[in-house]
């Protein structure tokens, strides 16, 4: 499961997000499947979330992280690809 | 007619129309729940238009969601259940071959448990100690060895402040942990050894486990603040294991060993999960959680003890 980069994604219905110290915990009401994250992924959660595009919460991580380009384009493909996967976030045009 | 009896377990106000092995109601409950005896043909009633898979009826245990939102339980050969929606009224039907301390402690555990969930509470699965005035519970499933450990610490004159149940509740900032029923659950060689007793009641036809009763010098009858819970391991890992290990869980990890570590895992749904979600989230920040892993040998529990003594005094 892949989305493009022009597109934005968000929260699925039902799914609540919380952070517990700087980690983040996670569960679909309707699948019931929990999820744990760490402080990097609650933070990729956090930014995906909010920007306006995957491009743009990528460009905003590549800021905050010292790591290879094509590293973090390949852990954001992955780490949406689980989270499309677990149903706990939709994708959508970009705003 | 109204209920006569009115006790306090768990924080929870309990008004009875028959005698209950309980402390007697003296403060303000955090709700309450009205229980009440009822003939066996209100339960037949009840169930009859239920779908039959949900209730196999040569097993030990029976379980159904009705219609209106109420629950029904029954273990066979002790007693049946029917828990209102708003789990404000548990209704209860004691079987003939049943014990009243064996029945007891299916209305005050399982049964009750449904009641406090719906009434947004989440029991733990754990027992508790009172060391210096604060609670530890060991949070684990059944044959995890939390009545064992806690028996150890009451053989070192600390007091029980509930086994096999634990409710918590936040107030101005600090999490309280509320007394069960005076009684511990324990096999007859745990009982001897660490207790000095054999006297109890047997629970079901199913285990050897004592229901041994407790006087007021090994049981705490006030809520007090919850200082730490302890999560033991699975029994076949904790077999395995030859060292005592204390290791401390991270608020997510903490969050996944309650949620695991929920008494009631029967209740579901988008309602529950939420409310579960809620709780267990805010209780791992506000309580420190660690893994106690130990071998499952009486001659190493006073070991673990002093251990668990040593982490807390850190």
């Amino acid at each position: 499961m892949s989305v493009s980069f022009s597109d934005r994604v968000r929260v699925a219905p039902d799914v609540l997000f919380r952070l517990v110290g700087d980690e983040g915990v996670l569960v679909n009401l309707n699948t019931e499947v929990y999820l744990g994250l760490n402080p990097v992924g609650s933070r990729m959660w956090s930014v995906l979330n909010s920007a306006t595009s995957v491009q743009a919460a990528y460009e905003a991580l590549l800021q905050e992280y010292e790591v290879d380009p094509q590293q973090l384009r390949a852990d954001i493909e992955q780490f949406i690809s689980q989270l499309l996967g677990q149903k706990l976030i939709e994708s959508a045009p970009a705003a | 007619m109204p209920p006569r009896h009115h006790y306090n377990v768990y924080g929870i106000g309990i008004d009875s129309d028959t005698p209950l092995a309980l402390p007697r109601q003296t403060h303000a409950a955090l709700c309450h729940v009205q229980c009440r005896r009822a003939p066996a043909s209100t339960f037949a009633r009840t169930v009859k238009d239920t779908p039959g898979d949900e209730l196999p009826s040569d097993s030990w245990y029976r379980y159904a969601a009705l219609r209106d939102g109420s629950t029904y339980v029954r273990w066979n050969k002790v007693g049946e259940f029917l828990v209102t929606a708003d789990g404000r009224r548990v209704d209860c039907r004691r079987e003939r071959l049943s014990s009243a301390e064996s029945f007891q402690v299916y209305l005050l555990g399982q049964a009750l448990s449904f009641a406090l969930v719906k009434q947004r509470f989440e029991p733990l699965h754990a027992t508790s100690v009172v060391v210096n005035g604060q609670a530890i519970a060991f949070l684990g499933g059944s044959a995890f060895g939390k009545s064992t450990l806690a028996a150890c610490f009451l053989s070192a004159g600390y007091s029980l402040l509930t086994d096999d149940l634990l409710i918590v509740h936040e107030s101005s900032g600090r999490v309280l942990a509320y007394p069960g029923p005076p009684r511990i659950k324990l096999f007859p060689a745990v009982a001897t050894r660490l207790l000095g007793t054999r006297r109890g009641v047997e629970m079901n036809a199913g285990t050897s486990k004592l229901i041994v009763a407790l006087d007021e010098s090994r049981s705490c009858g006030s809520p007090v603040p919850l200082r730490r819970i302890y999560c033991l391991a699975v029994p076949r890992d904790a077999c395995r294991q030859q060292g005592i290990g204390i290791q401390s869980l991270s608020p997510r990890e903490a969050f996944v060993e309650l949620i695991r570590g929920a008494f009631n895992r029967r209740l579901a749904g988008p309602k529950r999960l939420e409310q579960q979600f809620g709780i267990m989230a805010r209780l791992s920040e506000l309580v420190p959680v660690k893994r106690l892993v130990h071998p499952r040998a009486m001659t190493r529990l006073q070991e673990v003890r002093q251990r668990v003594l040593e982490d807390l005094a850190h």
